[in-house]
Formats: C-alpha cells, sequence, structure tokens
C-alpha cells in the first residue's frame, strides 16, 4: 500500500491535475473545431459512422470508477502516446496530398499535435510525481500502417479526431478523479489507492 | 447411295477441305479419293474412311471423283472450279490480353499468320469488347494491316470507360483477308475464343471503389463502381454529396456515371458507395492540364544563378503529390533542374546554375502534371539579361568642398561585362541630378566613383543603382541613401 501522500506531493499533484484539465479542456475544444473543420474541407459526412481505428484505445471504459489512479494515467499515456503519433502521421498525410493548398488545416492539425504531446509530457509528469516508472515507448514507434487509399486515409482521420475529443473529456474526468483528496485523511491519497 | 454436296474451303490460298455426304444413308465404309488439276499433272488417289480430304486448291479448276465401297458401290465425279472454293482464314489465335489496370487498358497481342498468305495482301479485323457475367457487347473496333509472308505479331491498345477492376472483360477477334487473286467466295474466319480479364468482382472476398484515387481532367466523363462482398447489399453511391443512379454489373458489382465531372476541391471528390453495414469510397480529383507557361523570362543579378520567372496560366486545381511540377532543360548543356514551386503564389521562379564559359542559354521549362504537360522555350545570352542585385554599403571614402569619392559593393560577379552606374545626387534646395559612371565589372567587389561641382558645406544625398553597360536590360534597385556634408571652403 503506497503510503500517503506528503503535503508538498498533494499540492505539487493537485496542481498539475488542475493544470492538466484546463489542458485537456482547451484540446478538446479545438480539436472540435478541427473536427469541424475536417469533415468540411475533406468532402466528408459528418454523420458518417467510421470503424473504430486501429491502434486507437477507446475512451469508454467499463468500471471507470473502479480504476486506480496509476491505472487511469497510464491508460492516458498509451492513449496521447498513440495519438500523437496518428496525428502526426495525418499531418505527413496532408501535407503529401494537398501540399500548402490547404494550409490552414494543416495549422490546426500541428497544433492539435502540439497540445496532445504536451499533454502526453504532462501525464509523464505525473506518473513521476509518484515515482511511477514512466513505461517506454516502443524502440522506433508502432508500426508503420499500411498503405491505405486516400478515401480510408480521410475515414481514418475522421475516426481519430472524434476519439480524441471523447479522451479529452474522459481526461478531464480521470484528472479530476485523481485530485479529490481521500476521504479519510483529507490528504490526497497515493496514486494506487485512489480509484 | 452416291456423293454429293461436295464443299471446299481453303484457309490459306494453298491447301482446301473438301467435305461429302451421300445420297443415302446406310454404311459407306473406305472411300477411293482421286483428284487431277487442270494443268494434267497425274491424277493422285487415295483411300479415306472420313467425308472430308485436304488437298491443294487449283490454279483454275480440279476434277475429283469420289468411290464409296460401301452396301453398294457408286462413284461420281466433280469438277470444282475455283470460284466454288471458299476462302475463310483460320480463327485467329490471340497470343496475349494484358490488363493496365492503372489506366484501364487492355493489350491485345495476336500473330496475324501471315506467313501462308502471299506478300502484300490486306487483312481486316474485327475485334469485340463484351463486359459483365452476360457477355455484354461494349464496342466491336475495325483493325487494318497487310500481311508480310511473315507472322507478324500484331499489337492494339484499348482504353475502357470504366475500370477493369469493375467486372469482367472479354476479347474476341475475326479476321477478313482481301486476296483480291482468288476469285472463289471470300468470308470472315470464325470468332476467336473470347479471352477474359476477370473483375474483382469475381475474386471471393475482393471489395472496393474503382478507380482507386485516381485524377481526370474537367469535364471528363467518370465510370465509378462498387465491388462489394458476397453478404453485402448496397444501397446506394454517391458523387460529392449527390447521389447517382446505379448500373448493376453483375451480383457484386454496381457502377455510377458522372459527366462532364467538374473541378474537385482541394482534398479531392469523395466518392462513397453505402452499404447496409458500413461504407467504402474512393477519391477522384479533378482538374487542368498544365497551361503553356506566358512571358517566360530569365535574367542573372550575379552571374553565379540564372532566375527564370514565367506566368503560369490557369490553376491546375490538383495539390501536394498531384500538383504540376517545373523542370528547366538546357539544351546545350543537357543540364536538368527541376524547380521548387508554391502551388499557392501566384508568381512562379526557377533558379539554374550559370555554366562556366557558357553565355547562350536554350531553355526548355516543362510543366506536366497527371493530366498533361505543356512546355515554353527561351534562347538567351545571359550578358545581355544582368539585372545586378541592389548596391550595398554605399560609403564615403573622400570628402572635399567640391567633390566626393564613394564605394560601394555590389554582391555578384561581373568580370565578364561592363557596369554602368548612375548616382543620384540630391540636396535640400537644388535639383537631383544624376552622375553616370561606367567600369569594368569585378568579382564581388567593391567600386568607386567620384562626383564633382558640388558646392562647399552643403548637404547632399546621394542613392546608387547599376545595370550592364553594353547591353542595357534592367537597373538595380536604388541603394539606401547616403548622406554626406561637402567640407568647408579654405
Amino acid at each position: 500500500m503506497a503510503a500517503a501522500d506528503s503535503p508538498s506531493a498533494a499540492l505539487r499533484r493537485r496542481d498539475l491535475c488542475s493544470r492538466g484539465i484546463r489542458l485537456a479542456g482547451k484540446m478538446r475544444a479545438d480539436v472540435v473545431d478541427l473536427l469541424d473543420a475536417y469533415v468540411e474541407r475533406q468532402g466528408l459526412d459528418a454523420s458518417a459512422s467510421v470503424a473504430a481505428v486501429e491502434g486507437v484505445p477507446l475512451a469508454a471504459v467499463e468500471r471507470w470508477d473502479e480504476q486506480t489512479g496509476t491505472q487511469r494515467l497510464l491508460e492516458n499515456l498509451a492513449a496521447y502516446r498513440a495519438f500523437r503519433a496518428l496525428l502526426a502521421q495525418m499531418l505527413d498525410e496532408q501535407r503529401e496530398q494537398l501540399g500548402e493548398a490547404d494550409a490552414g488545416l494543416g495549422r490546426a492539425l500541428a497544433a492539435v499535435l502540439l497540445q496532445v504531446s504536451a499533454f502526453a509530457y504532462h501525464l509523464e509528469e505525473l506518473l513521476r510525481l509518484e515515482s511511477r516508472g514512466i513505461p517506454g515507448e516502443e524502440e522506433d514507434g508502432p508500426p508503420p500502417p499500411p498503405r491505405l487509399s486516400i478515401f480510408e486515409q480521410k475515414l481514418r482521420g475522421l475516426g481519430v479526431l472524434r476519439e480524441l475529443a471523447q479522451w479529452a473529456v474522459r481526461s478531464a474526468r480521470d484528472l479530476r478523479q485523481l485530485a479529490k483528496p481521500s476521504p479519510a485523511t483529507g490528504a490526497a491519497p497515493g496514486l494506487a489507492e485512489s480509484p | 447411295g452416291n456423293p454429293q454436296n461436295l464443299k471446299c474451303v481453303t484457309h490459306n490460298l494453298h491447301e482446301m477441305i473438301c467435305t461429302w455426304d451421300f445420297s443415302s444413308r446406310g454404311r459407306h465404309g473406305q472411300t477411293d479419293f482421286c483428284y487431277t488439276t487442270n494443268d494434267l499433272t497425274p491424277q493422285v488417289c487415295f483411300k479415306t474412311k472420313e467425308r472430308r480430304v485436304e488437298i491443294p486448291v487449283p490454279e483454275s479448276s480440279s476434277t475429283v471423283t469420289i468411290k464409296s465401297s460401301g452396301t453398294a458401290f457408286a462413284t461420281k465425279e466433280f469438277v470444282i472450279h475455283q470460284k466454288d472454293i471458299s476462302f475463310v482464314p483460320v480463327t485467329p489465335h490471340i497470343l496475349s490480353l494484358t490488363p493496365d489496370f492503372s489506366t484501364s487498358t487492355l493489350n491485345l497481342k495476336w500473330s496475324d499468320n501471315g506467313s501462308v498468305f502471299p506478300y502484300g495482301l490486306d487483312a481486316i479485323w474485327q475485334i469485340q469488347i463484351l463486359r459483365k457475367e452476360t457477355m455484354e457487347e461494349v464496342t466491336q473496333v475495325t483493325y487494318y494491316s497487310k500481311l508480310t509472308h511473315e507472322d507478324l505479331i500484331l499489337s492494339w491498345n484499348w482504353s475502357s470507360d470504366m475500370p477493369l477492376e469493375c467486372t469482367s472483360h472479354y476479347v474476341k477477334i475475326r479476321c477478313y483477308i482481301n486476296a483480291t487473286q482468288f476469285v472463289g467466295p471470300k468470308d470472315w474466319s470464325e470468332w476467336s475464343p473470347a479471352e477474359m480479364i476477370p473483375g474483382k468482382d469475381t475474386e471471393p472476398g475482393e471489395s472496393g471503389v474503382f478507380p482507386l484515387d485516381t485524377v481526370v481532367a474537367v469535364g471528363s466523363d467518370v465510370t465509378f463502381c462498387c465491388v462489394h462482398e458476397e453478404d453485402q447489399h448496397i444501397t446506394n453511391m454517391t458523387y460529392g454529396s449527390k447521389p447517382y443512379k446505379m448500373i448493376q454489373l453483375s451480383s457484386r458489382s454496381h457502377a455510377i456515371r458522372v459527366l462532364n465531372a467538374s473541378a474537385s476541391d482541394t482534398s479531392g471528390t469523395n466518392v462513397v458507395c453505402h452499404l447496409k453495414n458500413g461504407m467504402d469510397g474512393t477519391v477522384v480529383f479533378v482538374g487542368y492540364a498544365p497551361d503553356i507557361p506566358q512571358n517566360l523570362s530569365c535574367e542573372t543579378s550575379n552571374f553565379v544563378i540564372i532566375k527564370c520567372t514565367w506566368k503560369p496560366g490557369r490553376p491546375s486545381g490538383l495539390y501536394g503529390e498531384r500538383k504540376t511540377k517545373y523542370s528547366l532543360f538546357e539544351r546545350m548543356s543537357g543540364k536538368n533542374v527541376s524547380c521548387e514551386v508554391n502551388e499557392m503564389n501566384r508568381d512562379r521562379a526557377c533558379g539554374f546554375p550559370v555554366l562556366p564559359d557558357q553565355k547562350t542559354y536554350d531553355f526548355i521549362l516543362g510543366v506536366s502534371n497527371p493530366i498533361g504537360q505543356a512546355q515554353s522555350s527561351l534562347l538567351v545570352d545571359i550578358t545581355q539579361r544582368v539585372h545586378p542585385k541592389t548596391p550595398e554599403k554605399l560609403t564615403v571614402i573622400e570628402n572635399n568642398s567640391t567633390s566626393i569619392q564613394m564605394r560601394w559593393f555590389i554582391n555578384g560577379s561581373f568580370a565578364g561585362i561592363r557596369l554602368l552606374c548612375q548616382i543620384e545626387v540630391s540636396s535640400g534646395h537644388s535639383e537631383r541630378r544624376l552622375h553616370n559612371v561606367s567600369m569594368p565589372g569585378g568579382k564581388f567587389s567593391t567600386y568607386t566613383a567620384r562626383v564633382n561641382a558640388l558646392h562647399p558645406y552643403t548637404k547632399y544625398q546621394f542613392r546608387v543603382h547599376c545595370s550592364a553597360a553594353d547591353h542595357f536590360w534592367r537597373w538595380s534597385d536604388w541603394s539606401r541613401v547616403m548622406e554626406q556634408t561637402t567640407a568647408e571652403a579654405s
């Protein structure tokens, strides 16, 4: 059982959590804007149903209440690392397909990628705070996905952005959960304990 | 029964196949067949159980005697004139039928079997293209060739108006040989067996919308098809956001026909196949072939790089990996440079290195994109196209009451030419005046000049611009203004 936080660690964690919550909120707003622009620029049907995107952990999780703090952070970190790779690939494909033609969409994509990278780093900070080992990233990153057709790229992009918007909501909830003081001691519990 | 209905057909104008039957049924056993041709060669006889023999085609006629030894002996003599012999060429043999899915073309190769025919006969080929499970005829094309008494492999391409993946395509061929010397009736050969290129709709588990990620010209008529798996059901197909009437090609393939396609957005036009559970799609990029580049002009500012500029004409509407690509080829040196061009800004420029000991350049600006290509050319003597860079570091090196010597630097290698520079002199109340000075060009060097007839203790503003002295092309931009007061009169 991990010992309860020292006051300064608890303060630091609550600060990181609240900053994380704000970052997640901003990210969600930007992703929703990007999603609208993406659907319109890619000529897609906003109501199109898209299969789950390979390599993207689903935001929806069963028994969310029962997750420990560490599980929450580790799942969040895995998700945002996956999004970072997928968004980077979307940016490459965007440049390849459109070049300079749709710089606006490219900039918006790059901005969200930056936020996702920042959020992943933020999660690593939280894990470091708990002297939790940070899972190494696969040496050379996820295996390159199969070459998709342009339409499949468009649909995958839609799926990635939709899922990222969901994750931003979940992350904010997860961080709020982490920031809650433990009912017994009033001090913020160590990650392992906090459900 | 007597032998009757003797018919002879030749497939190669040399040998003919004669067939007959008997006036009554019953067993006819072995037959003695004899023939002589009109040039009185000795009669040739042989026995056969068949009712068909292969004998030479006569120059004008042959006499044939058929004696059958069945239940009753019967002998019949026939005289066959060349005009009674039909000429039906051998059924052509397709050597290969090769699909190119990327361009939706079929390449057909066949042998013209010319070695058996005299030199120079005209041959006419009919090629039939069929499609779908029901083998509906799509087109029939006539192809002409001349026989050369050798077996030539003929090749023919057909561009389909529909991606070859959409459904199976079949090709058949037959021929007619215009043997002018042959007096008998002439007819088309039989159709060859159909060669087939299977569509994706015949391959288990295959699916997709075709053509995949293609580029077409504005105004094209394009057929898109959706091939789906056996257990899938297609509900509709849309082009952009508009549903189109579907044409069924087979149980697993439906198509739509888009006429006069208009330019697509930057990310292309989506063609979506909506299925009972899910969707599939492709993207088509509809744009323009590049215009011929207008106002191609080349100059150098430093005798290191030649900068060519041009007006691109109508935007192609294609971007990214499909965007229009530019290359500058110089014929005399054979050097080719590909140009990095930003499709979004209007002016186009490309740099080409000044080559040692070469004054004249014969440029071809090549422009191409997936829809087409164009080019412009320009022959230019680069020493007559000098547009120097802006003079820099204009400074005074000597100053007295009535004259000032100044110096400036020009970034460039002008050693091969003379420069003409104009120094503009102005001071508060007097008129601006231009002081012209010419000097030999230098290599990344400074230049000096003296301006005389100045008033003592007067503040002057100086600036300089330069050009080629011998063949004026363009002035450089003006240098920055330098302010200097002349010394007091002594």
